[in-house]
């Protein structure tokens, strides 16, 4: 062999190497990538997968919250500027989350401006993703869209519709402004897979929205009973409210019209003008009582617990019912424990309950049934955490079958009761934490009686 | 009749009210007696001239109506004024059947209260005369013999001599006898006066 085919064969040999080194490169370069690549879309998984979960655990009250996480989370790892999630209400705005970057404008909601995107909106409802690399991808009949991206300077933009099941729900959108950027197919899977973990977390959200409107109807329907009952409950004491009223009306006319002849007599007899003035004053005090008592029960408010003084609450309705329960010959006793802890409780709804033992214990009354008729009203201890309101009646007693029907709504056993008396009265004991208990005496007649938990107080 | 002035009753549990009413009937100068209560009032002491009660309808205890129906089944005489601080319709008939004078019902007007207190006084008046009237002819009964009271209440039937002398088996002479002490001791002058004087104090066929 000559020293030219040495040449030669080192110059192969040299091309060669040199051409397996720039393999050998590339294939590195290309395997960098690959994996660069791989961990990307692991990365990308690992975040789906942590919102998904994160959105259906989530409970209605951090709903808002998790979708605003999510949809940051969204934008930083796409790299994207901007991004909105706007649910859509019967053609309104439902929950909106939207953010952009630092010194871009917020993109409107595609939906609700759909004059501005016509094209977009209808591709949207029609269950379509609407994806660009930049505006001139945009077909011609999205003319008006493209203007509207162009001036929000939108380079790049994504938006998936949002459904699950049921009709569209919203929308996720994404915009880049900064610079373009393409939309792999593989990349709008993946978003789509996320988009019906937020649209789930939507649905969620839109029933207990209709749940917690549906309580609070129920809440409102059961108030407006609770007043109803009561009024209709204050109404069997009209004729002796109305007495209660017209007594001291009458007292301060007969008054003042003697004190006027008094007035003008010869000699008039000022002390005892003075004395009649007195009297309507006192009289006009007790009219205005009176008053004051049937509003405060009368009056639709909002109940509310407050710390109360069990015995204040049983003697303010025991004057409201005073004068009935005395022209029915029925002699009332209270016997109040003194030094009872307060209770918290709703002053007026309280009252409903006792105003309603007691009507039945009268009802039960009506008819001599060989017992004098007697009605007590008592409060006592009942336990360490416990104060119990009773009213006990010399009537009649309860039936077997009706005690355990007797709380139901709607069952009387009056001619002329509507069933509701004790119904309410069960709830708003309940209401208050305690019970509503109904029981025939060992002597004849029947004790209805509540309890209350006691408020806990700091030992003074 | 006697000259005492006129006495007004006032029956109501409410304070306010029994001072207020007193008040009024005081100056309208009438002797006023209060109660708070109904039995209190049937225990105290009739008056003895003309008088009226104002009486309140609703009481504990004893209402006003079941005092205006115990002074009636006492045959007491009774000019009554209802009170009430809620009447009703049905309420006021039934004490207006009951012979009440007027229902009220509070406030009422000064003026009003004294006007029915004049009529319910202006009743018990004449009541109070009629009473005197049959005192007097009750004392006139007392004064005839058993078999006269029997002639009398025969003779008030209608009854002739003859049937009367066969009904107490007697001759029909000493009837007429009877008959002419009773019309003397009864002072009447004929037999349709006697009637009437009968009638008056309800003097009852006995039965033989």
């Amino acid at each position: 062999m000559g020293p030219s085919s040495y040449a030669v064969v080192a110059v192969v040999l040299i091309v060669v190497e040199t051409a397996l080194v720039v393999w050998l490169l590339f294939q590195r370069a290309h395997g960098r990538r690959a994996q660069r690549l791989l961990e990307d879309r692991w990365r990308f998984e690992a975040l789906l997968a942590e919102l998904s979960a994160k959105l259906i655990h989530v409970d209605g009250g951090g709903l808002d919250a998790a979708l605003e996480g999510a949809l940051r989370q969204m934008i930083a790892f796409l790299g994207v500027d901007r991004g909105n999630l706007d649910e859509y209400v019967a053609a309104a705005a439902g929950v909106r989350v939207s953010y952009a970057g630092p010194g871009i404008a917020e993109l409107p909601s595609i939906l609700l401006a759909a004059e501005q995107f016509p094209w977009t909106a209808d591709t949207l409802r029609s269950g379509g993703v609407v994806r660009f690399s930049r505006g001139t991808e945009l077909p011609a009949e999205a003319a008006t869209d493209r203007r509207s991206y162009d001036r929000l300077g939108t380079r790049s933009h994504l938006s998936i519709p949002l459904r699950a099941g049921g009709p569209m729900l919203g929308v996720l959108s994404f915009d880049s402004v900064r610079e373009q950027r393409t939309w792999p197919d593989e990349l709008v899977d993946r978003l789509r897979l996320l988009s019906e973990a937020f649209a789930s977390a939507l649905e969620r959200k839109r029933m207990e929205r209709s749940l917690a409107e549906r309580l609070r109807e129920t809440g409102r329907l059961r108030q407006e009973l609770t007043h109803i009952s009561r009024v209709s409950a204050l109404g069997e004491l009209t004729a002796s409210l109305a007495h209660e009223l017209n007594q001291p009306l009458a007292a301060i006319l007969n008054n003042a019209e003697v004190a006027q002849c008094l007035v003008e007599a010869d000699v008039p007899n000022i002390a005892e003008v003075r004395e009649i003035l007195k009297d309507i004053v006192a009289d006009d005090k007790r009219a205005a009582d009176v008053i004051r008592r049937l509003r405060s029960l009368l009056k639709k408010d909002q109940p509310e617990q407050v710390p109360v003084d069990i015995n204040d609450v049983v003697s303010e309705l025991a004057e409201v019912i005073r004068h009935d329960v005395s022209v029915r010959n029925v002699p009332m006793s209270l016997e109040l424990a003194s030094g009872l802890p307060r209770v918290r409780g709703d002053r007026v709804q309280l009252q409903q309950v006792v105003l309603n033992m007691v009507l039945n214990g009268l009802e039960a009354m009506r008819e001599p049934n060989g017992h004098d008729p007697a009605l007590v009203i008592r409060t006592s201890r009942a336990g360490a955490a416990s104060v119990a309101v009773a009213v006990e009646d010399s009537g009649t007693g309860i039936e077997m079958r009706d005690l355990d029907r007797m709380f139901q709504p709607l069952y009387t056993t009056k001619a002329d009761g509507l069933g509701m008396g004790l119904a309410i009265a069960r709830t708003i004991v309940d209401a208050h934490g305690g019970q509503l208990l109904a029981s025939n005496n060992a002597g004849g007649g029947a004790t209805f009686q509540f309890t209350l938990p006691v408020v806990a107080e700091p030992a003074s | 009749m006697t000259s005492a002035a006129p006495t007004v009753f006032i029956v109501d549990d409410d304070a306010s009210v029994r001072k207020s009413v007193t008040r009024l009937a005081a100056a309208a100068g009438y002797t006023v007696r209060v109660f708070a209560s109904a039995r209190e009032f049937l225990a105290g002491e009739p008056a003895a001239g003309p008088s009226c009660v104002v009486l309140d309808v609703q009481m504990p205890g004893l209402t006003g109506l079941d005092l205006q129906k115990a002074l009636a089944d006492a045959v007491h005489r009774s000019a009554i004024v209802f009170i009430t601080g809620h009447g009703d319709v049905a309420m006021s008939v039934n004490a207006m059947k009951a012979g009440a004078v007027d229902f009220l019902t509070k406030p009422f007007a000064g003026q009003d209260l004294l006007d029915a207190i004049q009529r319910a006084l202006a009743k018990d008046t004449r009541d109070l005369g009629a009473e005197a009237r049959i005192a007097e002819i009750r004392q006139r009964v007392s004064l005839l013999t058993p078999r006269e009271t029997e002639v009398f209440a025969l003779v008030v039937t209608g009854m002739l001599n003859k049937q009367i002398a066969a009904e107490l088996g007697i001759g029909e002479k000493t009837v007429k006898v009877h008959r002419a002490r009773v019309m003397e001791k009864m002072r009447a002058g004929s037999v349709a006066e006697l009637v009437r004087l009968a009638d008056a104090v309800g003097v009852i066929v006995p039965k033989a």
